[in-house]
Order: structure tokens, then sequence, then C-alpha cells
């Protein structure tokens, strides 16, 4: 069976989950969402890598920087990209400094989403939907 | 003379200039924030358009940002006129708590009556009657559709009511700051709440209105008994809260107090309160209003939908129908007849599947409803007429056109065979339904295409009609239901019609203008700015209108119509969304429409857009009156005009205006730089329009003017004194006395048309009452076919354009030079309606003196 790209959506609120979920699956992506940055933190040390993270920076708990420095420590080829809805220069600096892919403002529109996780994906290496490539 | 005799003298002291500086300053600082607080409106607009992803943060912001804008708004506005404004301070104040309690879920009811007839309510009044008796006020008094005769308790009643069973604060405590308790507490809290209400007394206010209310209906029909209906806010709206809320039929005039609290009981269902939960709603914040409608004597009721849920691609409305009244078919226990009926006039019904009915319900003589068998003869026959079913397709179809979404409609049919409509509200379908289908490119390409992208998408959408051009306000009152509203101009004054129309298109605006936003606010596809539509659309013809590709296609395009009523889907049921809704319903809406009527007052601003639009024509007005221009000291900014004709023109520079020579006290063209009055001065110098020759007096229309003047052997050789220019290089304030006439020109020309306005004013000048007449039509007449806004009473015509391209305003503003000097000689030409005739054609076909004309000698 084919293995699409595998794309972590993070974010404390619901409705940016829900909404990306049922976009990003309508492009091909296979899709697991966090409202919980904590758990989203444990599924990253379990199961398969994901090729995309997409997170939130502010949240309870763990922050997006947080998530992001534990992709860059254990799963160094996965693209990690940021939402913010704040002019958080300093976060961004250091998300720079660690290797984020890109930010993203809050409110954004689901297709430029779209359009920067099939960038991400395709950096990540793994996009076998747009390199025509075939399983894992 | 004198007041400029000294005006010139004083050069040296600028505390006056200075002043105005500070004026326009301030004038254009409010300017720009009326124009970013129309931006986040239409910003927001876009927001609840599906593509956007956004959280509560964002709405924090927007509320934030526009309450700032807003403040900073009247801030301009006191600083232009210098006067505080309590009035306004007042407006920004209630609306911005009105939508701090919409962020924070508080319900608030409208300070209203306790009781409202049936026919006094509309759209207007769904705070105060909730959704529900809002849309059928609309059908009844609007689409005139049978609705049975009732009155609504209000939510302000309810408000009481639930204030003094001490149901308020018990709800509030019980929830403290938790609004999402485990399933056991919320339980636990809803019993509570019903019990306290069920036991609590009406307080006697709100009980005598009912009262009143119910044996005025009886009075005025011969009704006994009505059905008590909730009408909760945000049922049928956002939320449907379909069957969630209970509904008490049968009821007499003794039960009726007991059944209206029955009903509000509801508001306190474990259910109503887990469904308000789940949806990001607090649980226990719920305000209703009750419908209590005339019980209709039903031989048949049931329940239709405009589009078949299960087979939406189908194109057929789906009726179900029972002998009797329809409660068995809306609570869906009891079999009926169903109808498949196609939505397109004939209306022809394309299946009928009849059962066997033995039973019906029936209101009871005693009150209450009862269960009795169906006569033999009937028991197997369909409950409704094929021209019952048409009649009750055709309202349907009606309904869902001005509702501009496919409709859940309960209907009944008396013995009598009237059809009545008993409600009616969007028709919920699967969020999996996608919004467009795949294969429409192909089928739109067989469509001629008679509009692509011109102009700006003002709010997105798909609606079919026929074409309506209207070129004045008066044409607004007669708009058929299945009009595409095609106007010259973005006119706040077309917002009157936007409840009954099915698109706009307009040749000159934007898409932040107030239009855009009312657009937005109804839901009405909207393209702007086309610069042809008037000439491209011909009146009657029927058109589809694609917002969402901005093309404007012949014909009805049926697939796209069809798709356009699927578009509500799952996310607009989100917390964010319907906030956000709430957000813009308490600050786009526009009231304050008209600025010649009485209630156009800072008071009567119940929205930030009133208040903005307020504020905007008062400064408009401020600037335009002279009243505060009028410098106390001039300064060297201030140079007379050397054009070679007899206009004693006397400027004074805010910056830029014109370029000053050390020695002498005049400018000539060559020196100007203000590119407005450049403009004007264009149209003003063209050969012919300041014609000095001797005019063509008739004995009429001299001792007319002799008669009401001090005397003068010849209007047209009285010297012109007393005319001022304020001007910058983006601005003009020119007052012109020309003869008799008084015109003032108020105009800024930029490149960011946003900001470019034109206000022009003529008053005045001695004739007889008919010439007087005569020169105002001329000058509507002109104004509009230029694509001004024009108003006036008797002598006085005010014409308006703002927000259009440079290019555009420079045409515009020649024009009105042009027609200052066509105007200096026309009142002896105007002797009949023919030579008036003459006059505008002339002028608009380039001739620049009325005596071209008339041709007169």
């Amino acid at each position: 069976m084919k293995q699409g790209t595998r794309v972590m959506v993070v974010d404390d609120e619901s409705i940016v989950c829900e909404r990306l979920m049922k976009h990003l699956t309508g492009e091909g992506f296979e899709v697991e969402t966090f409202t919980d940055s904590a758990q989203a933190i444990e599924r990253l040390d379990s199961g398969p890598a994901f090729e995309v993270v997409v997170t939130d920076l502010k949240m309870k708990g763990p922050t997006g920087l947080d998530v992001m420095h534990h992709v860059s420590g254990n799963s160094p080829g996965t693209q990690v990209i940021i939402i913010t809805g704040y002019a958080s220069i300093e976060a961004a600096r250091e998300a720079e400094y660690t290797g984020v892919f890109d930010f993203i403002n809050k409110p954004f529109k689901l297709e430029t989403m779209a359009a920067l996780v099939k960038k991400a994906a395709k950096k990540a290496g793994k996009d076998r939907r747009f390199k025509g490539g075939g399983g894992a | 003379m004198a007041f400029w005799k000294q005006l010139l003298r004083d050069r040296g002291r600028t505390r006056g200039v200075e002043g105005l500086k500070t004026r326009l300053s301030s004038f254009q600082d409010l300017v720009a924030k009326n124009n970013r607080v129309l931006e986040l409106f239409a910003d927001a607009g876009e927001k609840l358009g599906g593509e956007y992803v956004f959280d509560i943060q964002y709405l924090h912001g927007l509320a934030r940002s526009l309450e700032e804008e807003v403040r900073g708004v009247v801030q301009d506005l006191e600083a232009l006129t210098g006067r505080r404004n309590k009035d306004l301070r007042a407006a920004v104040e209630r609306v911005s708590s009105e939508i701090g309690a919409v962020i924070d879920s508080r319900v608030v009811a409208p300070k209203a009556d306790y009781v409202i007839d049936l026919d006094a309510v509309d759209a207007d009044l769904a705070e105060v009657v909730g959704m529900k008796m809002a849309r059928l006020g609309e059908i009844r008094n609007h689409l005139g559709l049978r609705v049975p005769d009732g009155f609504v308790v209000t939510t302000y009643a309810c408000r009481q009511v639930l204030d003094h069973a001490g149901v308020t604060l018990e709800m509030e405590e019980a929830f403290g700051g938790d609004p999402s308790p485990d399933p056991d507490r919320l339980k636990a809290v809803a019993a509570a709440l019903a019990g306290r209400l069920e036991d609590a007394r009406i307080p006697a206010g709100v009980a005598r209105a009912i009262r009143t209310g119910m044996s005025r209906l009886g009075r005025n029909t011969r009704c006994r008994k009505v059905a008590v209906r909730s009408s909760a806010l945000g049922e049928d709206g956002d939320l449907s809260f379909a069957g969630k809320y209970r509904t008490v039929l049968g009821v007499t005039a003794a039960e009726l107090t007991a059944a209206y609290r029955q009903v509000i009981s509801s508001l306190y269902t474990h259910e109503v309160m887990r469904y308000r939960m789940d949806r990001g709603a607090h649980p226990g914040r719920g305000l209703m209003a009750v419908g209590c409608l005339c019980m209709v004597r039903a031989k048949a009721a049931g329940v239709l939908y405009t589009l078949d849920p299960s087979r939406v691609d189908e194109k057929v409305v789906v009726v179900s129908a029972v002998r009797g009244l329809g409660k068995a078919v809306v609570e869906g226990v009891s079999v009926a007849d169903r109808f498949v009926v196609a939505r397109d006039a004939p209306y022809d019904v394309l299946s009928r599947d009849t059962v066997v009915k033995d039973q019906m319900t029936v209101t009871a003589r005693e009150g209450g409803l009862k269960r009795i068998p169906v006569p033999e003869a009937q028991r197997s026959e369909p409950a409704l007429s094929e021209g019952e079913l048409r009649e009750l397709v055709s309202g349907a179809m009606r309904i869902e056109r001005y509702m501009k979404c496919a409709q859940d409609i309960e209907w009944a049919v008396d013995t009598d065979g009237r059809l009545y409509f008993l409600q009616a509200r969007p028709l919920r379908l699967s969020p999996t339904i996608e919004v467009r289908q795949p294969d429409l490119s192909g089928v739109v390409n067989r469509y001629k295409v008679l509009m692509r992208d011109r102009g700006e998408v003002a709010c997105r959408g798909i609606a079919s009609g026929r074409v309506h051009i209207v070129e004045n306000d008066d044409a607004l009152g007669d708009l058929p239901e299945d009009a595409v509203l095609v106007a010259r101009t973005s006119s706040p004054r077309l917002a009157s019609a936007m409840s009954r129309i099915q698109a706009v298109i307009t040749d000159v605006g934007t898409a932040t203008g107030h239009l855009a936003a009312i657009a937005r606010e109804f839901r009405v596809p909207a393209i702007v700015d086309t610069r042809c539509a008037t000439d491209l659309l011909a009146e009657g013809m029927e058109v589809t209108v694609d917002a969402e590709e901005n093309r404007v296609y012949e014909g009805r395009v049926d697939e796209l119509v069809h798709s356009q009523l699927l578009r509500r889907s799952a996310f607009e049921d989100a917390a964010e969304y319907r906030l956000l809704r709430g957000i813009l319903g308490k600050a786009a809406p526009l009231n304050l429409k008209d600025p010649q009527s009485s209630s156009f007052t800072a008071s009567n601003c119940a929205t930030y857009h009133d208040i903005i639009r307020y504020a905007h024509e008062k400064a408009v007005e401020e600037l335009s009156s002279g009243r505060r221009m009028n410098p106390s000291r001039n300064g060297r900014f201030v140079r007379r005009l050397e054009l070679g004709i007899p206009l004693d023109l006397v400027m004074i520079d805010l910056g830029g205006g014109f370029r000053k020579r050390d020695k002498g006290r005049s400018v000539g063209p060559g020196d100007l730089t203000s590119k407005p009055l450049c403009a004007l001065l264009d149209g003003l110098m063209t050969e012919g329009v300041w014609a000095t020759g001797p005019a063509d007096m008739d004995l009429d229309g001299f001792m007319s003017s002799a008669t009401r003047a001090a005397p003068l052997s010849n209007p047209l050789a009285a010297r012109v004194e007393h005319n001022l220019a304020i001007v910058s290089e983006s601005y003009l304030n020119l007052s012109l006395h020309l003869g008799y006439h008084f015109n003032i020109v108020d105009a800024h020309l930029t490149d960011r048309r946003d900001e470019n306005y034109i206000y022009f004013r003529f008053a005045g000048g001695v004739t007889e009452m008919a010439r007087r007449a005569r020169r105002a039509t001329l000058l509507k007449r002109i104004l509009v076919a230029n694509d001004f806004v024009v108003e006036g009473r008797q002598d006085l015509v005010i014409g308006r354009i703002k927000k259009v391209p440079t290019d555009v305003m420079k045409n515009r503003l020649r024009i009105i030079g042009r027609l200052v000097g066509f105007t200096r000689q026309l009142d002896i030409h105007l002797r009949d309606d023919d030579a008036l005739e003459r006059c505008v054609n002339g002028f608009l076909e380039g001739r620049n003196s009325p005596l071209d004309c008339t041709g007169a000698s």
C-alpha cells in the first residue's frame, strides 16, 4: 500500500486543527492533529516520523518552540512550519537558528498553508506524490 | 471686501492658516481611519468565506483594531469641529460593549416592548423577536405570502422573566468560571434552572402584555387558539436547535401564560444546554422570544425541502404531507405522502408516493390536540392536490430566492384551501457536500460571458436574476425579487434595497466602500468598479452573476446557481465563525443611510459603520461650509489668482498648492500645483465656457431677477467677488460667487482612490420658480450622467462622488469646471422644458455655452 506524506498539526485551537485536517487530507496528505502539545511531543517519540510538522507558536503547555526543538533533536529530516499570530521576533529568531522551514501568520489562507506544506514536504525529500515515487 | 483687504494686508500672520492646516490634517486622518475601518470590515468579511483559518485571538485583535480606529475617527471629527461630541462617544461605548458581549458569549436583549405584532416584524428585529419569527415577519410583510396572524413576546420580556425568577443569577453562579462542566453537573444545573423557572411567577407587566396581545388578536381575527413557538436568539440562525425547544399547539387565552413559561423553560433542558456547549457557546446563556400564532384549521400540513438533502444534485423539491396538522411529520412519527416537484415553474410533479393515512392530528375544542380518524374516502387520497402543490412550491421558491439558500419549510393548508407558511429556515445539508461541482467549468462554457474580470468582487457568491438599472433612488422601491441591481455608483443609498435583491453590479466603487460592506452583511454577490456594467447590461436581461470567478453570464446558469444553494457548510457552524459573524453584525451594518433624514444623528448611530458614516458626513459638511475655513489672519500663503477672466479668486495655500513668487500678490495659472484646482480650472477655462458676450435676456427672466436682487442692469455684468480657494497639492475647497449663484467645491485628489472625493454644491441664483426648478433639474441630470450621487432641495443641488481613480477624478473636476461656467449664464436661457432638454443634451455632448445649446440669437 502506498504511504502518503505525513503531516502533524499542533494547535491548541481546535478549529485550526479541524480545518487543516480537512483541507490537507483533501490535498492528499496523511494528517494527525493535536490540540495538546505535550501529547504531540509524545507522539513524535513513538510511531512513524512526520515529513512536516505544522505547529502554533504560543500554546498552553509546551510551546511551538518546544515542539520544534524536539523535532530538531530527534528527527532532523522533518520540516517545521510555525504558525504565529504574534510578531514575536525573538521567538522567530530562535526558531530560525534551529532551522524552521517557514513561518505563517494567523489568519492564513488554507491554500497558502497547503502550498507551504507541499514545499516543506519536497524539502523533506519524502513527498512521493509530487516526485511520482512509490511506496515507503 | 473689507475682510479680504484685511486678509491680504495681514501677511506674515499665519495663525489662521495654521489652524486650517491642522483641521485639514484632522480631516485627512479621519478619512484614512474611516478607510481602515472599512478595510477591516472587508477583511473580516473575507475571513467568513471559508478559505481562511483564524482563531479567537484574531477576533480579539479585530475587535480592538475596530474600536481603536473608530475612536480615532471620532477624535478627528472633534478636532475638526472644535467640539466634543458626547453622543458619538456614547455610541462608540455602546457598540464596543455589545461587541465585548458577543466575544464573551453574553446574550443581550435590546430594550423593546414586551409584545410586538407580527405585522411589525422583519429581519431588523431579529434580536428582539428571534431569527425564527424575524424570518416569518419577512415572509409575511416583505414577500406578502400568507403567514398566520399573531404576535411575538420579545427577548426583552424573556430577560425580565429570567431576572425576576432569579434564573440569571443562579445560572451565572452555577457555572462560575467554568462554562464546560462535566455531564452530571450540567444535568443537575439544567434541572435546577428549569425547575426554578417553572415555579416562577411571570412579572405582572409581561403577563399583562401577553393577555393584551391575545385579546387584540382575538378581536382582529376570529382566532381563539394559538400555537406557541420558540424563537430563541441564535435558533434557526447560526445554530438550528431543530426540535430542541418546545412548541405548544392549540393554546387558549387562559392557558397562554403557562404555555409561554413552558416554552421558555426549554432554554434549560439538558439537551439544549449540551447542544450549546458542544458548539462552543455558553451552555446557560440563552434568551428566547416566543411567537403566538393563530392555529390553522389544517386539512393538510407538512414539511418542504427546496432541495433533496440526500440527492442535492437532482434539483428537485421534496414535500411531505399529512392530513390535519403537521406535528407528526415534523416530529417524524407518522407516515406521510411524499411528492417530488421540479424547482422551476410550472413546478411539475415528478413523483407521488401516496400512503394510507388512517389518523390525523387536529386542535381539540377544549384546547390542545387530539388524534382522530381520517374520513374513509380520504385515506388513500393524496393530502395535497396538484394545484395546491404548485402553489406551495412556487411560494417556497420565492422564499428560497429571498433567503438566498436552500430552505426547510413548515406549511399548512386550511379547510378553505388557503396555504400558510409556518416556518422557514436554512436547510441543513451534510458537511461532506462539496461547494462546487468539479465539472462546472464544462457547463459554464456553454453560456455567453457578458463581463469577465471587470472591476472588483466586493462580495463573493453566485446569483441569477433580471437586470434592473437604477438611475435614481426612487426606482429602489419597485425592485422585483429577482432583480440584479445595476447602478453607476456604489451609493450607500442602494443599501436600502440590499435585502431584496439577488446581486449588485456597479460602474464605480470599491470593495472597501460602504455598499460593499452592506453587500457582505446581506451576503449579496457584488461586483463593483466595472466601469461598463450600465453600458453592457440591458434592462430586463436575464443574467447570472458569478462573483466567485468575477463573471457575468447571459441567461440563467442553473448549475452555478444550484451549487450556490449548497454553500453553507460545516465550518460556518464553528464557534469562531459564529463569533465573527456576531462581531460584524454589531459593527458593520449601516443604518444611517440618508444624511438629509432627521434620524441622521449621532445618538442614532447603532454600529461602528453608522459612526464612521456620520463622522465622515459631518466632516465634509464642516469643511465645505466655509464657516470655520475663513482664516482670521492671512499669511504669506495668500495670493490672488490672475486668470484673464473676471474671477476674483483669492487662494490660501495649505502646502503645495501653488509656487510663490517673491514679489507680488498674484500668481498665474502656470504657478498652480494644486491638482484638483488645476483640473477644475482646466474645465472652467475651456474655450467658450466663460462666455462674456451679451446675453439673450428676455423680459420675464430679467424682471424676475430684478425683483429678487439689488438693482442691476445685467446679471452677467455683475462683477464676481468674494471667491476663495483653500488649496494644497491634493486638496481644494472652493467658494465661488458667480452672479447670483453660489458654488462650493470640496475635493481631494490623490493617487489613492479610496481617499478621493468631490463634493459639489450649487445654491441660489435669482430667477422665477419655474426656471429655478429647471436649473436644478439640469444640474441633477448632468451630475447623475457623470456618476455623481445627487440630492437637492429646491434651489440647492448637491453632488458627491468618491473613491474613484485619479483619471476619473480629474475628468469629473473638469466637468464641474465646465458646469460652473455653463450655469453662470444659464437662467435666462431656461425659458421652457424644451430649452432645458437642449441645454442638458448640449452640455453632455460637449457644448460649453447655453447659447450654443438653445441656438437663441
